[in-house]
């Protein structure tokens, strides 16, 4: 099945929610998708029109505006945060636009839950993606185990804005730590498959590379104290 | 000035109605700014429907390179690197992260084409003149110098090689004076008024996006703004056109690659490709 044809069929399951997004079928044809943020969903009963200072929109490429900063204009440097801001709806026509949507709004997510489902979805240690970084995160691969796993909770999971299901280990061996950043199910809905989907962490981002530099920097810094 | 070289003569390609293209960006954590351009020529290359899908894919954002895979079921994708030479990225980083081992590679059942960067491409020249025509339209080219200002690094000599091959085109075009000029080697940008003598001079940054260098760093070596931050009212810094520095008028056009029409030069390297390396197009 084409990923198109994943996404009509969990569609035909009941499936809409992605992220922080809500997905009904328009109110007047059924070939056509609304989406909008999940706290605005009453909205789409399609009963009243949205409120006047919503941004009504049919161009699903205007998901990348619409997610760059949050609500408190914050820059979302990685798109899995729950800072997702509201007051917009998007009307696209038919599964190829809404996909086009749902991976402006979540690159590449949908592709990559159905790449685990097809059993083709492959994961990248963090070492391995530390150890591929140049220039100034070339220091990030110095990083110790024990302060990578510490990070982890200092920085994943819903509890530090992160609504992302981490697939990724250290290395081949040492898996994360058990913790809530670690044992988070990718939905921050609280909804179930397949009213919702995952959303998946293949490797680690390129924010938590940027704080395991910062990080690693401060191990040796302290190593250095301890040792003068 | 031979206004003809500021018709865009491009050349067509044929419509690839089963193929995925991929713009290759660099993109960054810290500033949104940065990959904005990547998606506005992806917009545009989707207006014109010539591909299947469209996709944009990061070295420091999302979707990364390693996540491209996933995103298209297409089996036959084009890469074009948005990157403005030759050098680490384009020769390095993208062939490792999508597994590449030539112009073209069969990687887990897709066929991959790899064409050159957007920066090389002998049409980029025709985006710089209408750019420096865009932001200086009244002066006369022949009393004018034009400089194209790059980052430059004593690191990678490739990477002055794009900047030096455009400016040689350029200096064909009427303009008094070319001069290839940059941030961290000779010739240094910051001594831009010993090197000209013309009273008009117009600066085109060789960057595919406007960031610090084009926001800051470049405005402070020019004598435009005295130090570093006070430029970051970001594009704001490109609306003050002429700046009255050292007795000559200066012109400051924001970054090359935020010019739309870059869409134009990624077809062109994907016509080229075809041309060098399929020869059905």
């Amino acid at each position: 099945m084409t990923q198109q044809q994943w996404l009509e069929s969990l569609l035909s399951q009941g499936f809409h929610r992605m992220g922080q997004i809500e997905i009904r079928r328009a109110p007047d044809d059924s070939d056509s998708f609304w989406l909008c943020h999940e706290d605005d969903r009453e909205i789409l009963s399609g009963q009243a029109p949205p409120p006047e200072h919503f941004l009504v929109t049919e161009n699903p490429y205007d998901a990348r505006d619409i997610s760059t900063y949050s609500a408190e204009q914050e820059y979302r440097f990685t798109k899995g945060q729950t800072n997702l801001r509201g007051g917009w709806l998007m009307k696209v026509k038919g599964t190829v636009q809404l996909l086009a949507a749902l991976d402006a709004f979540y690159p590449a997510c949908f592709g990559l839950w159905v790449a685990q489902k097809r059993g083709t979805l492959e994961v990248q240690t963090l070492r391995d993606k530390l150890n591929r970084q140049t220039g100034m995160y070339r220091f990030a691969r110095s990083i110790s185990d024990e302060g990578a796993q510490a990070l982890v909770q200092q920085v994943c999971g819903p509890a530090h804005q992160c609504a992302k299901k981490i697939l990724w280990k250290i290395d081949e061996n040492t898996p994360l730590d058990d913790s809530e950043a670690s044992r988070f199910n990718g939905i921050s809905s609280g909804l179930s498959e397949p009213q919702a989907i995952p959303l998946l962490c293949r490797e680690a981002c390129n924010h938590f590379v940027a704080e395991c530099r910062k990080a690693s920097k401060r191990e040796f810094e302290a190593k250095a104290a301890a040792s003068s | 000035m031979h206004f003809s070289l500021f018709i865009i003569s491009l050349m067509s390609i044929a419509p690839k109605p089963n193929a995925a293209l991929f713009i290759a960006g660099h993109g960054s954590t810290e500033n949104p700014d940065s990959s904005v351009p990547y998606f506005e020529h992806a917009d545009e290359i989707r207006r014109r429907g010539l591909f299947a899908e469209v996709h944009c894919i990061f070295w420091k954002e999302e979707p990364s390179f390693r996540e491209a895979w996933y995103l298209t079921d297409c089996e036959e994708i084009y890469v074009v690197p948005d990157f403005i030479s030759e050098g680490y990225f384009t020769q390095d980083v993208i062939p490792r992260e999508l597994e590449l081992t030539g112009p073209t590679t069969l990687v887990r059942g897709k066929t991959i084409h790899y064409c050159a960067p957007v920066g090389i491409h002998p049409s980029m020249t025709q985006l710089l003149l209408r750019r420096a025509q865009e932001v200086a339209p009244d002066v006369d080219p022949a009393q004018t110098s034009l400089i194209v200002v790059g980052h430059g690094t004593n690191l990678n000599a490739n990477s002055t090689k794009a900047i030096k091959d455009q400016c040689e085109q350029l200096r064909q075009t009427g303009y008094a004076f070319v001069l290839d000029a940059y941030m961290e080697e000779q010739p240094f940008i910051a001594d831009w008024h010993e090197y000209t003598s013309t009273p008009n001079v117009v600066v085109v940054p060789f960057f595919i996006a406007d960031g610090l260098h084009s926001y800051q760093d470049i405005p402070v070596l020019l004598g435009m703004e005295s130090e570093v931050g006070a430029a970051a009212s970001q594009r704001e810094v490109f609306r003050h056109n002429p700046h009255e520095l050292h007795g000559r008028k200066l012109y400051y056009s924001s970054a090359i690659g935020t010019e739309r029409l870059i869409a134009d030069v990624i077809l062109d390297q994907i016509h080229d490709f075809d041309q060098q390396h399929l020869c059905h197009s």
